[in-house]
């Protein structure tokens, strides 16, 4: 019984519109030269981010840590003063990116900054992502089922969505992040249980048509376990659409981050993220310029980068999403 | 159709976007301001980071609120430029002490007799004559017997159950001797010995002298027996002179009455008023006749005069008529009637005082308007007109600063380097009342143990901090007391900065370096957590250096910041901390009994380190007792170093507060003479305010 | 018709209701206390905490506190924790601040918007769309408060000119037409800086709907047709593709009470985001309460507004 099915699965398999091949899909997304340019950037981000955590934690070679108030407000490419003990000094004794208002390195801040910032999108749209896919789909393949008697499942998850919607959604983070204990970790839960929304809403709208497409009624009607049908033939088929959005969510995390570094809510030390880096570095700019300018602009371009490649994405993806419909 | 809509939409944004842009070349440049705009000159416009909440006197208790409060209204005495109290409201005031001696009936006199109320007249009285009590005779005015009579007081408590319930106390007054005296004398009754002998008071009768209700309360009030009802009573009393022909800005005129109003309006528990603590020690306001009120206190409290600082209110404003127009005006419902107290009346929005200036307008999270009150008893201020604008970032209110759009706002540390310099500014630099330090929690197993305090606190480079973090603008400071008043002892050294020291300290206290290069003791890490509040630069500052410093010789600190609100409920409140870096912002009187004494130590009170000394204790009650400032000193210097001796915080230093000005702000004297502003013994520019005037080109002065 | 407004309000209805109850509990469930209840204020005893405590109904269950604050709402007698002021009125003052900032923030949206977006869908491919995506895409990826703290340092260097507030304070006696124009220019800034990730959203979108359009059969018609191009673009496409926008109208409703933060706290503007902001720090429960409720009730108006607007303009679709 269990080959004869997995026969069939093969079978539905090959049944299925035409999958869009990764290759044509990378086909188009090669040609967009601005997310090709942002994809890049991102790969290298993620080497950094990497080489960061080793880097700075793991066997510290760049030390974000150290105070040198000898050494405060050093400008980028600037050697460290003499005056300082030997375990003290940066690495090669020159300041890449300069120092802050505590002669702490900015550069390996940065990189030590990089790894948590990323983490933090990561993490945030992994959670958003999954809260969105897990009502989204309920609500699609489930949506007749009743309960009590009272509403249906789809009526119940969207109306709470509905109510989710309804918080205006920074004045939310900004009250659950000022009442809760500031923690790396409760920042990330924060931005992750504000924006699932809008994935659970467009999950839900692939899953309803899904639902009507040949080869998950055909599915049905072999009786394979529902587990399988959502998993193994829906969930596949709504992932593109969902990708796009993560990428794009990963974007607005790492800015809402800094958002609320800037009031004074966001990450807290003994980490450093490009968003605090920022918002303290902005009380200098008269006076050390690059504290402000060198997250900023990292800000800017890595968001931009992820944003392009969402962009990217989505246009590569169209054609194939304007087939089914 | 078509080509109209084609060109509606490029004509459109093009229009908008210019009509919206031309409006710059209409606002007025740096130069523009004050040139040619005479009006400009007469307005003094600052910035503060925050918002004021009421405009009260006797409600507010946030420093915004204050300073607008302190230019409305006007108490009946304030500091002068050398911390010394003048008169304002008051033109003087005179302290003298009327002291009871309750008859106990179970004492007995030295020779053994039994006390009576005839024979304890007649002793006393024959002392004072015969000079066995030549101390008092200076001093007394006259002796009197007050006869018996009953007193009904309720007051609240924490039951056992720790919830607050409130008992009625009856007090069966005993015959009491009353003695008038000339000045306070805190050792009265020690003088009184020889004749009562020095165990007078332990056998008090307070079975027959106190009644609880309900009755199985009163092994809850017990302890505060004495308190209500002390064999021994001192009543200072002060009696103020006020100033005729003041009025308020509506033209009513100033009396006592208003004097005793506000005292009753701060007492009744219907306002909330923060400050009852401040006021509660008073048994009873008297007017004496129009312009003279005497104020009785219970008991010794010397710092107890400093709150006639604070604003008088006006009576006619405010009272119960005035409020019930007010709710009738506004149409308020039933329950909303029943729970109106001062602080909802519409006055703590537009406040009207004495003071020298007049309010005009508030509008939120914008601007407070005050304009000058020409019939300011003291002379009108010069400035006709001045703006309070809140900006809440720091960074922008330094922009503002340089468009020449505010006159003055707190400029930090970092921002006073740049203008010290620049010609077109004159900057003042003043130590303030406050200072910050690293309090360490007595309750710690590891930090209660005094070396390890005193190491630790020498291992933070304190003067690197003031050098690079507040760039200069800070003090050393090594006791509880602010550097500029008498109170604080100038002669006691601070912890040298000595990393190798502290590290031998530790040694001696058991702690031995393991193999990671961590401090540990009996398989214990020398491991706590520190931490602050989040917003405070300097803090934040301190905090990560000194978790640095502390780093280099082995002790693991654990850093985090926490926002206000919670660091108090969740930290310092109960007492859940290790370490924390705090500031105090100190009044000029030198009782520090909330802060140091060990009875105020437990969950929400202000001694949350713990502290307990009992040399400590004596000295604090001892001070707040005494009315002799030469004597007050000599303690407060003892104070100072038994507390500097302990360390239970890392004392760190006294921030400079700085202001910088435009060198067109000068001040003039009586004379049109015209100086550089002038500063106070605590370095305050503000004190002279009145006599600040804008130039319209900058003189060198 | 009507049975569906009537079903739809009342789903309405009770969803507000739910979210006041969320929201009520989220904020008093959560650590912190109204800043009036502050023990480390050396002039607070015990007992004074306890008083206050109690004229906040802080000890009571929860429930009974939802009640009076329901109550009082309604009545119009809610009093904020922190200067026992009326809420209400202190709401309506800020939001009358606010409302500028909005009007002119939408108004350069829409105005700027479409132009960019049209030209760049007519023009697809082209340099002037692939820049005017990538500023686009810049807006929207940068830090506001970066973008605004260069822009205001850069105006006041290189002008001269106050930026900061609501107007250049100390010229109350100068000409109106001066002052006039002194709060336009203090207008500017702000809401263009609230403005630029707007434009780069909504003329984003507006180019995706014009492609679509443009795409569609009776655009191609009419270019058979041998219309000249103008017209094809202006008459035919773009009508149709502005159909969709006519909803959003809906959707500008919430905007009025969620006045930005960031920019509000940059720019010194004393709008609802700050009061809102200022009231999560105190923990003025009532401020925070009646903001939060006012802005789910506008939430649900406009996207009930869009769906009616919807039905009207697109006659494919009923309301059942």
């Amino acid at each position: 019984m269990a080959e004869t099915q997995i026969l069939d699965e093969d079978e539905l398999a090959l049944r299925q519109p035409p999958e869009s091949p990764l290759r044509e899909f990378w086909h188009i997304f090669r040609r967009d030269r601005l997310a090709m340019a942002g994809l890049i950037v991102l790969v290298l981000l993620l080497f950094a981010a990497f080489a960061a955590k080793a880097l700075t934690e793991w066997t510290v070679v760049f030390d974000p840590a150290t105070v040198r108030l000898v050494d405060k407000f050093k400008p980028p490419m600037s050697a460290a003063s003499t005056l300082l003990p030997a375990e003290d000094l940066p690495r090669g004794g020159i300041y890449l990116l300069g120092t802050d208002e505590l002669g702490r390195d900015v550069f390996a801040r940065m990189l030590q900054g990089s790894f948590v910032s990323l983490s933090i999108g990561f993490v945030a749209v992994g959670i958003s992502i999954f809260i969105g896919i897990l009502l989204g789909g309920l609500a699609g393949y489930y949506g007749n089922l009743r309960i009590f008697r009272l509403m249906t499942v789809d009526t119940l998850i969207m109306r709470f969505t509905d109510v989710m919607l309804c918080f205006p959604t920074f004045f939310l983070i900004l009250t659950v992040v000022a009442l809760l204990p500031p923690s790396i970790y409760n920042i990330m839960i924060v931005i992750g249980l504000t924006s699932w929304m809008g994935t659970a809403r467009f999950v839900r709208a692939e899953f309803l048509a899904l639902r009507e497409q040949d080869f998950v009624v055909a599915a049905q009607a072999m009786g394979l376990p529902e587990r399988r049908i959502i998993f193994v033939h829906m969930v596949p088929n709504a992932i593109a659409p969902v990708l796009v959005s993560a990428t794009i969510g990963v974007a607005t995390a790492i800015l809402t981050e800094s958002a609320l570094s800037f009031l004074g809510f966001g990450v807290q030390p003994p980490f450093a993220t490009w968003g605090n880096i920022l918002s303290d570095g902005k009380g200098y700019i008269f006076d050390a310029p690059w504290l402000f300018f060198i997250p900023g602009m990292a800000i800017l371009v890595v968001v931009l980068a992820f944003n392009l490649v969402g962009e990217g994405m989505r246009e590569a993806l169209n054609p194939k999403l304007r087939r089914r419909t | 159709m078509t080509l109209r809509l084609k060109w509606l939409l490029i004509i459109a944004p093009v229009v908008l976007v210019l009509a919206l842009f031309q409006s710059v070349f209409w606002v007025p440049t740096y130069e523009a301001q004050t040139t040619g705009n005479p009006a400009r000159l007469e307005k003094f416009i600052e910035a503060s980071i925050g918002d004021a909440k009421i405009l009260n006197p006797i409600l507010n208790a946030d420093t915004a609120s204050s300073g607008i409060v302190d230019k409305v209204f006007e108490g009946l005495l304030d500091l002068d430029e050398n911390l010394n109290l003048r008169g304002r409201l008051a033109t003087d005031w005179t302290v003298t002490e009327t002291a009871y001696l309750a008859v106990n009936p179970r004492a007995y006199f030295p020779d053994g007799s039994p006390v009576t109320t005839g024979e304890l007249e007649t002793r006393i009285r024959r002392a004072v004559t015969d000079g066995t009590l030549n101390s008092l005779q200076d001093n007394l005015i006259d002796i009197r017997l007050q006869p018996a009579h009953e007193r009904t007081e309720s007051i609240s408590l924490r039951s056992e159950d720790d919830t607050a319930i409130s008992v009625t106390v009856d007090l069966h007054v005993p015959e009491r001797v009353e003695f008038r005296l000339r000045k306070v004398d805190q050792d009265f009754f020690k003088r009184l010995e020889v004749i009562i002998g020095d165990d007078y008071a332990s056998s008090a009768p307070y079975d027959s002298w106190i009644e609880v209700e309900p009755t199985n309360k009163r092994n809850l009030v017990a302890p505060r027996f004495a308190e209500l009802l002390p064999v021994f009573e001192h009543n200072p009393i002060i009696r103020f002179n006020l100033r005729n022909g003041v009025h308020f800005h509506d033209g009513h005129e100033f009396d006592a009455g208003d004097v005793k109003f506000t005292y009753e309006a701060i007492m009744d528990p219907k306002n909330l008023s923060p400050r009852t603590s401040d006021f509660e020690p008073i048994k009873s306001v008297r007017i004496i006749a129009p312009h003279v009120v005497e104020v009785i206190y219970k008991r010794l409290f010397s710092p107890a005069i400093n709150a006639w600082s604070m604003g008088i209110l006006p009576e006619h404003l405010l009272n119960e008529d005035a409020m019930r127009q007010e709710m009738d005006r506004r149409g308020l419902s039933e329950t909303a009637r029943e729970a109106f107290g001062m602080r909802d009346s519409e006055f703590n929005r537009k406040p009207i005082g004495f003071g020298p200036f007049k309010f005009v307008k508030w509008q939120s999270d914008e601007m407070i308007h005050l304009t000058r009150n020409d019939d300011y008893w003291e002379g009108p201020p010069l400035y006709k007109d001045y703006f309070y604008r809140i900006i809440p970032d720091a960074l922008t209110q330094e922009v503002e600063f340089r468009t020449g759009a505010i006159d003055t706002y707190g400029t930090l540390p970092h921002q006073v380097a740049r203008y010290t310099d620049d010609p077109a500014y004159q900057s003042y630099s003043s130590l303030g009342l406050g200072f910050t330090y690293i309090g360490y929690s007595n309750r710690h197993p590891i930090l209660k143990d005094k070396r390890v305090r005193r190491a630790l606190g020498m291992a933070v480079n304190v003067d690197e901090i003031i050098k690079y973090v507040l760039y200069g603008e800070g003090e050393r400071i090594t006791g509880p007391y602010p550097k500029n008043t008498q109170w604080y002892d100038a002669t006691v050294l601070p912890l040298p900065y000595d990393p190798m020291a502290a590290e031998a300290l530790l040694g001696e206290a058991g702690w031995r370096k393991n193999a990671d290069g961590w401090l540990e003791k009996d398989g214990q890490l020398l491991e706590f957590n520190l931490i602050t509040n989040n917003g405070n630069l300097v803090r934040k500052a301190v905090l990560t250096i000194a978790q640095n410093n502390w780093r280099k010789i082995g002790i693991k600190c654990n850093t985090q910041l926490f926002e206000w609100a919670v660091l108090l409920k969740d930290f310092i409140n109960p007492g859940k901390f290790d370490a924390v870096v705090l500031g105090w912002s100190m009044g000029v009187d030198p009782d520090l009994y909330q802060i140091w004494h060990s009875s105020e130590s437990g969950p929400n009170q202000l001694n949350f380190v713990g502290y307990n000394n009992p040399v400590a204790d004596d000295l604090i009650v001892r001070i707040r007792r005494e009315y002799d400032v030469a004597t007050q000193r000599e303690l407060t210097h003892r104070l100072h170093a038994v507390i500097a001796d302990d360390q239970p915080y890392s004392f760190l230093f006294a921030p400079r507060g700085t202001r910088v000005l435009d060198k067109k702000i000068v001040m003039v004297d009586e004379e049109g003479k015209l100086s550089r502003l002038k500063q106070t013994k605590t370095g305050s520019i503000f004190f002279y305010f009145n006599r600040w005037k804008k130039l319209e080109h900058a003189v060198e002065l | 018709m009507w049975p569906f407004i009537f079903r739809n309000l009342l789903q309405r209805l009770v969803l507000l209701v739910i979210v006041s109850v969320i929201a009520h509990s989220v904020v008093h469930l959560a650590p912190g206390e109204p800043s009036e209840v502050d023990p480390a204020n050396p002039r607070m005893k015990p007992e004074d905490i306890v008083k206050i405590r109690e004229a906040f109904h802080l000890d009571d269950p929860l429930y009974l506190q939802y009640a009076y604050w329901m109550r009082d709402l309604l009545t119009g007698e809610l009093k904020s924790f922190k200067d026992s002021q009326p809420v209400l009125p202190k709401i309506w003052e800020r939001f009358l601040n606010s409302l500028p900032l909005f009007i002119v923030a939408t108004l350069i949206i829409w105005t700027l918007s479409f132009p960019t977006g049209i030209h760049a869908a007519i023009r697809r491919g082209s340099a002037y769309d692939r820049s005017t995506t990538f500023v686009a895409y810049t807006l929207i990826s940068v830090p506001g408060f970066f973008l605004s703290y260069l822009v205001i340092l850069w105006v006041v260097e290189w002008l001269g000119v106050p930026v900061i507030g609501m107007r250049t304070f100390g010229m109350e006696e100068a000409h109106w037409a001066f002052r006039g124009m002194d709060r336009v220019w203090h207008l500017v800034m702000p809401s263009l800086m609230s403005a630029l990730a707007g434009i780069a959203v909504l003329s984003r979108y507006v180019r995706s709907q014009m492609l679509e359009v443009i795409g569609q059969d009776y655009v191609r018609t009419a270019r058979a047709k041998g219309l000249d191009e103008d017209t094809v673009v202006y008459r035919h496409a773009l009508r149709n593709a502005l159909l969709p926008f006519v909803t959003m109208f809906g959707f500008l409703l919430p905007g009025l009470i969620g006045g930005s933060v960031i920019f509000e706290q940059i720019f010194a503007w004393p709008g609802l985001g700050r009061l809102g902001y200022d009231a999560i720090l105190s923990r003025d429960f009532p401020v925070i309460l009646t903001i939060n409720f006012i802005a789910a009730a506008l939430t649900l108006a406009g996207t009930f507004i869009s769906d009616i607007l919807y039905a009207v303009v697109d006659p494919r679709i009923r309301l059942e």
